[in-house]
């Protein structure tokens, strides 16, 4: 379950530090890359958060992970700090945040296209500059294919949506027709 | 009580005519016989007298002591006999009355008869009409609940062939287009979109 509030708090923590380091780009992918790591290895959501295991050897999984992925000094104590305080399980949240607040910072935003064929990097070019018109920032796109849209596009980035997709004008005519008399 | 008086009087005279029967007897039989042989000796003529003087006695004595119960008797006996005439009179007076007025109910209850049945017929009309315009409504609103249902089911049936008209059409037109879109169809699709999203912007 996501502890958005909780995630925010210890995010905006980081995030000034490393805002003041000048550092939030080796903040931020140390964060992806550990947050990464905890999503996909089961192994290190037990070694990390299981309450049977000694708060001594938790902390001793982390610092072996640090030193694996090469983290620098100040994200290695935030990672040890949320261990102490039995809160590696919303390293995935708190990264998603900061991910977040470094867009913000940078007047960015992430967002993804769904198309049903790949498409050519001119049109990902235009999908990427109408988006920026409309948000007003910077877009970084993500392509996936999903051929149940039939063709169209799908694109959304934070909340807003655009659809255009021949799946949903379809499923508009089939409402249209079911409504009308 | 007069009667009493009069037994008693009665009594009295034949014990002195008894009496003086006695008395005469002997002094007949003085005259004729005087010392003779034949006659009634004088010791039994004393001995009749005695006893006759004491039954005389014995009778006067008899009537002097049962006189006043006997007469109460009688006159108690008396006095329930006219009670019970008393009672049997008033018994037949109630009678009469009771007879009296059942031969004047008598007399009315054809009236009766006649008003109950005429009182009887005009309920019976009256629950009649109530039962045939109940029964009229009853089938007004069953015809309605009917009307109501049928319609209910034809717009149900319309709205379920309209959904089945969609599907397929719908259908058809996603098998159609996944069968002739084109890459060249694709890309004038999305720009077409992109262009229309970004004119309303």
């Amino acid at each position: 379950m996501k502890n958005t509030v909780l995630a925010k708090r210890y995010a905006k923590a980081l995030f000034q530090v490393g805002k003041e380091e000048n550092a939030l780009d080796s903040f931020n992918q140390a964060l992806s890359e550990m947050a990464a790591l905890y999503v996909q290895v089961p192994e290190v959501v037990d070694g990390l958060t299981n309450p049977l295991y000694p708060l001594v050897a938790r902390e001793k999984v982390m610092e072996h992970l640090l030193v694996k992925l090469q983290v620098s000094a100040m994200v290695g104590n935030f990672m040890k700090l949320l261990v102490q305080k039995r809160r590696a399980g919303a390293l995935p949240d708190i990264a998603e945040v900061f991910q977040a607040m470094v867009d913000a910072e940078r007047n960015m935003c992430r967002g993804t296209v769904i198309s049903a064929a790949p498409l050519s990097g001119a049109l990902n070019s235009k999908i990427k500059a109408t988006l920026e018109k409309i948000t007003g920032k910077q877009v970084l796109l993500r392509t996936e294919i999903d051929p149940s849209i039939i063709g169209g596009i799908v694109a959304q980035v934070g909340d807003l949506v655009l659809d255009g997709s021949i799946k949903t004008q379809l499923t508009g005519l089939k409402e249209s027709i079911k409504g009308s008399e | 009580m007069k009667l009493a008086r009069k037994s008693t009087l009665t009594l009295l005279g034949a014990a002195a005519l008894i009496v003086g029967l006695t008395v005469l007897a002997q002094a007949a039989g003085h005259g004729e016989g005087g010392h003779g042989e034949g006659g009634i000796p004088t010791a039994k003529w004393l001995d009749l007298l005695w006893r006759t003087t004491n039954f005389t006695g014995l009778v006067i004595i008899l009537v002097w002591a049962l006189k006043k119960p006997f007469t109460q008797g009688l006159q108690g006996r008396r006095q329930g006999i006219i009670d019970k005439f008393a009672d049997l009179e008033a018994q037949k007076g109630e009678a009469e009355r009771i007879y009296r007025e059942y031969e004047a109910r008598l007399t009315k209850i054809d009236a009766e008869v006649e008003a109950i049945v005429s009182a009887a017929v005009k309920h019976g009309e009256a629950e009649k009409e109530r039962l045939i315009a109940e029964a009229d409504r009853a089938a007004g609103d069953i015809r309605r609940q009917a009307e109501l249902s049928i319609q209910h089911e034809l717009a149900e049936a319309r709205l379920r062939l309209r959904g089945e008209v969609a599907e397929q059409a719908v259908a058809l037109a996603e098998e159609l287009i996944k069968q002739n879109l084109q890459d060249a169809d694709q890309n004038r699709m999305v720009e077409d979109y992109l262009d229309k999203v970004g004119a309303i912007q």
